[in-house]
């Protein structure tokens, strides 16, 4: 029990952001349990909850569309049916992303807790090991984060009904209802990615041990040099002479050949004489690991008493097999959680993703359309505005790209840990050590935590610059359609004074206006609409 | 011999044979049914209904149940058969391209749009083609259909008399399947037949639904490589569990169960350490079988693959294509066109997504038991061994269901087709936009050309 009290959930820190999801209805989980225990346990109520919150948005939201929608009554009634489907689309893509996140967070509700009692267990058995995870960090990170996505919120809302709305209508205020969807996104991704990093902390930690293990020898050996130069020599001439030579070619090269040459006469004798016979080319190799064990053991005491400090973990074999037994399940342990973690958010982290690029694209081609005074839907009519267009998109693409570096660190570190690993065996230099670090090494390789939507794509730089390279070349595509649309209505309302047939096209001019816009429009949905279509069928199976 | 009821193969009576057949092959049925003995239950008995039309339509040998765990090669008489079914598949497909070239089948391409007629013809000519591919590709790859399900058979086998355990195949999917190709295939002809206005003459009949057995009949094929590869993930699986036994969280329990409570029933508990040689052993044995099985699945299937998706990708495109071209027009919206686009789009993406979850899920249950490996943790260096050694072994080992080497079938596959198909609608729009607008006046409208086109090249450029 004593190991409990020291050893505390990560849970402790996310209690204001619970606060904040269970009051506004994402999460269902039973508050009163979360408050005593800092457990997440399940709540029938909440679940009733968060549905009822859920229409209630959806509701509203609609109103506020229905209300908007008047505003663009000239536009709808040119439009084609499709397009028009596409536009419904666009517009709801928010409410969608929401709705997933508040699904998803009924379907986990269960799962979750078992997670963070995972993160726990996992946490124990480092402190067992003496590596303590410094967990203040999170409270912190997740009070920027919450403060950073409010500011923005309430920043786009209320700059854009101060500078664009209407405001003796009534129901503009109806305006305030668009920002809820994108706000319980940001929470429910704030809590993910708090979490993602707690993960990263945790191989960090390993990561961090294997380190200073190294370190800790490399301190020691030196110290032992030091000794061994300043010391008699008289010792060192009755061993070999090869142990002075590779001395003097410096630690790291020195320490190759050392293995190498283990290695390969090793190898070469083990093949014939078997396991179990004593090899005498590695006992003259490793005499001098033993030697040097042997004197800072005789001169101890007649030395000042700094030099307990530089006793080595890695010069005993049997204890640190353990210990990197220990770290190479630790390891696997968080992997583990961090594929379960991935796997609970994979749909909405999938809406996330399509959202950021539709929206992405949207938003700066309606832009463009403002800057050309044309007309822009009325639920982007924050693009009228750069300043909040550019708040708007720093925010979005801040979501997005926050949660895939994050997911690429925490692969990169859990990746790193091999290299730690190999580093604490080159040091070291030992044969049986280095048969035990194969080994785990053998098994590290297999650990795999790789962070993905739905297995579509994997969340890395690489994706990120593939979704710059689609958003760009989409907007590039919109915007030549929109050039060439404005360059045949310029053409044919200077053909329409001189040829009577063009006379009837130039009067249609704004409904031509209209469907080119639409058909850009429907350019951009295209895209989406196969993203959907996908989704739905890997669903239906 | 050919076990299995004939009358599920005739369910949508597509088959056109003979009823002296039938009979025939109703009695071979009754032989059959007293000869192998009721209570062997094998996989063979899951997925009955499609192997009964895969016979019977000739792409798999008729093969004989020699013992429940046996099969052997297919007798004279039947060999006669599958033969003669196929010189009928292929009269019928030359009569088809025959039709389809000299102009017999005028009255199919009634759209009044030029290029919907021929998108709808190269439709039918790569429907063909598939299929032809498919039954060519079958028949000389025959013996090693055969030879996989005598492979997987043995494995069964092996792993009855180890563990006397034996495997739960999750096939009930297959039924589904054919059950939903057949109504929308029954579907889409009887759409297409109301379509027409004016009487149909024979020819016409005949390349309909010759065209939809064809397609019926691809489909089912792709149902039955993905049964295989759900049979080889459902057998991973069980290594993997009988592997997973031994990893150190499992062990872990084992030490508090016996400490707390002794007289625990044992069912549930993991297998003791000291067995783990021999059974981790009998698991590789296994996993190198099935991992060959694996591969000559892909191997025996991977150009019918290729050829299917990229029929189906064709047909989605061009039909997408031309539900939006029904809808925007809206002038004439048909409902028989836009169900018929629906019962398509519906039918090729079910396909898709079957084929590549369950290439997916081999593949990952194959992949998982290195990753179920790397968690045995034991200080006996005899044991780590074995484990060094499988572990070693699998760093090379490729494991991926590809398309004849085109490209890896997985759940990404589907993601890539679709954003492909997106692509390429874009483009047709813009190409139709362009002709319209050239209709709609054929002076001053120039400039519109150089950009559009240059956004498809643009976007072309950066897709690839």
């Amino acid at each position: 029990m004593s190991q409990q009290q020291t050893v505390q959930t990560i849970l402790l820190h996310f209690s204001e952001l619970f606060l904040l999801c269970k009051v506004m209805g994402i999460y269902p989980q039973n508050w009163k349990v979360f408050q005593r225990y800092h457990d997440l346990k399940k709540s029938n109520v909440g679940v009733l909850f968060v549905i009822f919150v859920m229409l209630a948005i959806v509701v509203l939201y609609n109103l506020l569309i229905f209300s908007f929608s008047e505003e663009d009554s000239t536009l709808k009634a040119s439009q084609s049916t499709l397009t028009f489907v596409i536009g419904i689309f666009l517009t709801y893509i928010g409410l969608i992303m929401m709705i997933t996140d508040q699904l998803s967070a009924i379907r986990n509700q269960k799962h979750l807790g078992e997670i963070y009692d995972r993160i726990r267990k996992v946490d124990e058995r480092l402190y067992r090991i003496g590596c303590v995870v410094n967990n203040s960090v999170l409270e912190l990170r997740i009070r920027i984060m919450i403060a950073l996505t409010f500011v923005c919120e309430i920043t786009i809302m209320i700059a854009a009904y101060i500078v664009l709305l209407d405001h003796t209508k009534w129901n503009s205020l109806l305006w305030i209802f668009s920002c809820l969807p994108t706000l319980y996104n940001s929470l429910d991704k704030i809590w993910f990615s708090t979490t993602l990093y707690a993960l990263q902390q945790r191989f960090a930690v390993i990561n961090r041990a294997l380190e200073d293990m190294v370190q800790v020898h490399e301190r020691y050996k030196a110290m032992m040099a030091h000794r061994k130069r300043s010391g008699s020599n008289n010792m060192v001439k009755n061993k070999n002479v090869i142990n002075d030579i590779l001395f003097d070619l410096g630690h790291e090269e020195s320490l190759k050949l050392n293995y190498l040459q283990n290695e390969l006469r090793g190898s070469g004798l083990a093949g014939k004489l078997g396991k179990n016979r004593v090899k005498p080319v590695i006992t003259v190799a490793n005499s001098m690991n033993n030697f040097n064990q042997f004197q800072s053991i005789k001169k101890q005491p007649t030395k000042s008493a700094i030099n307990i400090h530089y006793e080595s973990e890695l010069s005993n074999v049997s204890r640190v097999e353990d210990k990197l037994n220990d770290f190479c399940q630790l390891h696997d342990e968080i992997c583990e959680i961090g594929k379960k973690l991935n796997e609970l958010w994979s749909y909405s982290i999938l809406v996330l993703m399509a959202y950021g690029f539709l929206i992405f694209t949207a938003q700066l081609y309606f832009l463009y359309c403002a800057t050309q005074d044309q007309p822009i839907p009325s639920l982007f009519l924050s693009a009228k505005n750069a300043l909040i267009t550019a708040t708007f998109l720093l925010y979005t693409a801040g979501k997005c790209v926050y949660i895939i570096y994050l997911s690429w660190r925490t692969s990169l570190e859990s990746k790193h840990t091999g290299i730690c690993l190999h580093k604490c065996g080159v040091v070291a230099d030992d044969n049986n050590l280095y048969e035990i670090i194969n080994h785990l090494s053998l098994k590290l390789l297999n650990h795999s935590v790789d962070f993905t939507a739905c297995g579509f794509f994997s969340l890395d730089m690489e994706t990120l610059y593939g979704v710059a390279g689609g958003i760009t070349s989409y907007l590039i595509i919109l915007i030549q359609f929109n050039l060439a649309a404005q360059q045949a209505k310029d053409a044919a309302s200077s053909h329409g004074t001189n040829d009577p047939s063009q006379i009837s096209n130039g009067a249609d001019n704004s409904s031509e206006d209209v469907n080119d816009y639409s058909t850009a429009l429907t350019t951009l949905m295209t895209s989406t609409a196969s993203t959907i279509i996908t989704a739905s069928s890997s669903a239906l199976n | 011999m050919c076990p299995g009821p004939l009358s599920v193969s005739m369910k949508g009576s597509k088959i056109k044979q003979s009823p002296t057949l039938q009979r025939e092959n109703d009695e071979i049925v009754l032989d059959d049914s007293m000869g192998s003995s009721p209570k062997s239950k094998t996989f063979l008995n899951d997925i009955t209904s499609i192997l009964v039309i895969l016979k019977a339509t000739g792409l798999m040998p008729l093969y004989v149940t020699l013992t429940a765990y046996e099969l052997g090669p297919p007798k004279i008489l039947n060999r006669i058969y599958s033969i003669a079914i196929h010189f009928m598949v292929h009269a019928m497909t030359i009569f088809n391209m025959y039709m389809l070239f000299t102009g017999g089948s005028n009255q199919l391409f009634y759209s009044y749009r030029e290029t919907d007629n021929i998108n709808y013809w190269i439709e039918i000519l790569l429907c063909i083609v598939t299929y032809t591919t498919t039954v060519v590709v079958c028949s000389k790859n025959s013996k090693a259909f055969l030879k996989i399900l005598n492979e997987t058979l043995k494995v069964d086998e092996e792993i009855q008399q180890q563990f006397s355990a034996t495997i739960v195949n999750d096939c009930g999917f297959a039924v589904k399947f054919i059950i939903l190709i057949l109504i929308f295939q029954w579907y889409i002809v009887l759409l297409k037949i109301l379509l027409i206005n004016e009487p149909l003459t024979v020819t016409s009949y005949v390349i309909i639904s010759v065209y939809s057995i064809q397609n019926a009949l691809s489909s089912i094929f792709i149902v039955y490589s993905s049964i295989l590869l759900r049979l080889l993930s459902v057998r991973f699986a069980y290594l993997n569990s009988i592997i997973n036994g031994y990893t150190y969280k499992e062990q872990q329990k084992t030490r508090r169960f016996r400490t707390r409570i002794p007289t625990k029933d044992q069912a549930t508990l993991p297998p003791p350490m000291s067995s783990f040689p021999e059974d981790s052993l009998f698991a590789f044995r296994m996993y190198n079988k099935l991992l060959r099985l694996y591969k000559s699945v892909n191997e025996s299937c991977s150009l019918i693959l290729v050829v299917y998706m990229g029929y189906s990708f064709y047909s989605i495109t061009t039909t997408t294509y031309n539900l939006f071209v029904q809808i925007t027009t809206q002038l004439e919206m048909s409902l028989n066109i836009l169900q018929i686009c629906f019962a398509l789009l519906f039918s090729h993406t079910a396909m898709l997504a079957l084929l590549s979850r369950c290439s997916g899920e081999a593949t990952d249950q194959a992949n998982l038991t290195s990753q179920i490996l790397a968690r045995v943790y034991e200080k006996s260096k005899e044991y780590q061994n074995i484990v060094d050694k499988f572990l070693t072994k699998s760093i090379k080992q490729e494991m991926q269901f590809t398309a004849y080497g085109f490209f890896v079938i997985d759940n990404s596959t589907l993601f890539k087709i679709f954003s492909a198909v997106t692509t390429y609608l874009v483009i047709l729009i813009q190409f139709k936009q362009l002709e319209e607008s050239k209709l709609d006046d054929s002076g001053g409208q120039t400039t519109t050309t150089t950009p559009a086109l240059a956004s498809t090249a643009a976007m072309n450029e950066t897709i690839q």
